[in-house]
């Protein structure tokens, strides 16, 4: 797919958002109270005992995560149903006939989608944060660098999962569930609400198994400097593997949905 | 009578439509289950590694998450039509609910069977088993007939909530991240005991958005808890007097609404 058609997908979603305005701002709303529960929540936990340091985090540590970890969150979000919705209208037919990649254009949505979620969420969340909570974050260079790459890995991910999911409606009438479903398997695993040091030991094997992890507490550990910077690299390897893995199981779907796609009329 | 007749048949419909895909509804409890597991798995995780939270133990905190159920899921049966209330108002579909000689609140309340009770209901028993053993509640007759009293009370609250939110719609039309944020996100407030915050929020978890009423206050009196942060032992018994305020208010709200409306013509 060309530079400047990826961009014009991208725009045209971007554009979609800007037109729900009270939308945007309950968002903010809602990001906050999260980081506003899970500051109150670590705070009320830290307090309890004399000891100041928990599985590596200090509290001041463990309420960056906590802001951090819901900033790349928000960052992250995007429609998950836009490809249930064009099975279900049947304007499905038109992708296929496209002369353009099915995959990069839905990321080029999505990546509209996000940007709008960025500009509009992110930043008032992690300020108002900054000015409410004890935070600190390392502004090393290099840091910052690797972060953005890790984040963009973590977001490719993401959104690969989010396609193999949609693409379940090639076979499914109803996909709701398996997204309740992915979401369920999403909070839990991917350190998004409780960072996975804090993991018992038996549940460690099973986070390593899945790819959530490497989505939202890879990233966020490094802009927080939980992580070494020794450690970046063998992180950032075992990101691309798990790209690498995702887009075979992305385009084995593809191809096999291809042919089984039945549009209910349209 | 008949009235009741119309609405049963309401009712008996909704269900036959929601059973439509069998193998759907199985899979759609399954994913509930397993997102409530996972919060409750978080809990576990918290701790496992902290003991308590603020003086609240394990059980404790399953017994708060099981009275947060039950509430929960008998609201979600009766009021889940609520939720997607904004696209009845866009769509014009509101209009026909407006030209039947029934009361429109009744109709829309009728016209939707929610399934995933049952999920809540598996979930709302097994935490209050576990709750019970972990933390020794003794129950006592007077304890066990105030339970569905309590539930009950919940339920007005959440509910009444639910449709006073909902009544946005008959104003701004599309309202749908309002109605997320409020009914789904502001939960997460009542996952953790209420003395976690700080004392301007849990006024307004008291007696603005009186969230807490549904779990935190009354689960004092089957705990044999004292009282603790903003709880005055009166509270421990406020939970059904609050509900049936919570639910006037609210259906007032939605009548001053219905005469708001406007058809958007669609």
């Amino acid at each position: 797919m060309k530079p400047e058609l990826f961009f014009k997908f991208a725009s045209i979603s971007f554009q979609k958002q800007v037109t729900y305005r009270f939308d945007c701002f309950v968002g903010i709303v809602n990001g906050f109270l999260y980081v506003f529960i899970f500051t109150s929540l670590w705070k009320a936990l830290y307090s309890q005992f004399d000891t100041t340091v928990h599985n590596g985090f200090t509290l001041t540590a463990i309420t960056t995560y906590a802001v951090l970890v819901m900033a790349v969150r928000i960052s992250f979000t995007m429609d998950d149903s836009i490809i249930y919705r064009k099975v279900m209208d049947g304007s499905i037919a038109m992708e296929l006939i496209r002369p353009t990649s099915f995959f990069f254009m839905n990321l080029a949505e999505n990546v509209g989608h996000s940007l709008f979620h960025i500009m509009a969420r992110t930043f008032p969340v992690v300020i108002i944060s900054l000015l409410l909570f004890d935070i600190s974050i390392p502004l090393e260079p290099v840091r910052l660098l690797v972060f953005i790459f890790s984040f963009f890995a973590g977001y490719i991910l993401i959104s690969m999962l989010n396609f193999a999911a949609g693409l379940l409606a090639f076979w499914f009438v109803e996909i709701f569930p398996f997204m309740l479903f992915k979401y369920a398997l999403f909070t839990f695993f991917s350190g998004g609400l409780v960072p996975i040091d804090f993991f018992p030991e038996f549940l460690k094997p099973l986070v390593n198994f899945l790819p959530f992890q490497y989505m939202l507490y890879f990233p966020t550990v490094i802009l927080t400097g939980r992580v070494p910077m020794a450690e970046v690299p063998s992180i950032i390897i075992s990101q691309l593997m798990w790209i690498l893995i995702m887009g075979v199981i992305c385009s084995l779907m593809w191809n096999a949905g291809k042919k089984k796609l039945v549009i209910q009329g349209g | 009578m008949e009235t009741i007749r119309i609405y049963l048949t309401l009712f008996a419909t909704s269900i036959k439509a929601r059973m439509e895909y069998k193998a759907s509804f199985l899979f759609y409890i399954f994913a509930i289950m397993t997102f409530y597991i996972g919060q409750i798995g978080l809990l576990f995780v918290l701790l496992n590694r902290f003991h308590q939270i603020k003086g609240w133990t394990m059980g404790e905190m399953v017994f708060l998450y099981s009275l947060h159920a039950f509430a929960y899921g008998f609201t979600n049966l009766i009021f889940s039509q609520l939720i997607n209330f904004d696209k009845m108002v866009v769509d014009g579909e509101f209009d026909r609910v407006l030209v039947r000689p029934l009361s429109p609140l009744g109709q829309v309340i009728f016209s939707k069977f929610e399934v995933s009770t049952a999920a809540h209901l598996i979930i709302g028993f097994t935490a209050l088993y576990f709750g019970t053993h972990l933390a020794g509640i003794e129950w006592t007759l007077r304890k066990i007939l105030l339970f569905p009293v309590i539930v009950g009370g919940g339920v007005l609250i959440a509910g009444g909530i639910r449709l006073a939110v909902t009544a946005v719609a008959f104003w701004t039309l599309r309202n749908r991240s309002l109605v997320h944020t409020v009914i789904f996100s502001s939960k997460e407030f009542i996952n953790y005991p209420v003395n976690i915050y700080n004392m301007g929020m849990q006024f307004f978890l008291t007696f603005i958005f009186p969230i807490a009423f549904i779990n935190f206050y009354p689960a004092h009196f089957f705990l044999d808890r004292s009282g603790e942060g903003l709880l005055h032992p009166a509270l421990e018994m406020g939970t059904p007097i609050v509900g049936i305020i919570v639910f006037t208010v609210s259906v007032f709200t939605w009548k001053v609404g219905v005469n708001h409306y406007q058809s958007t013509g669609s």
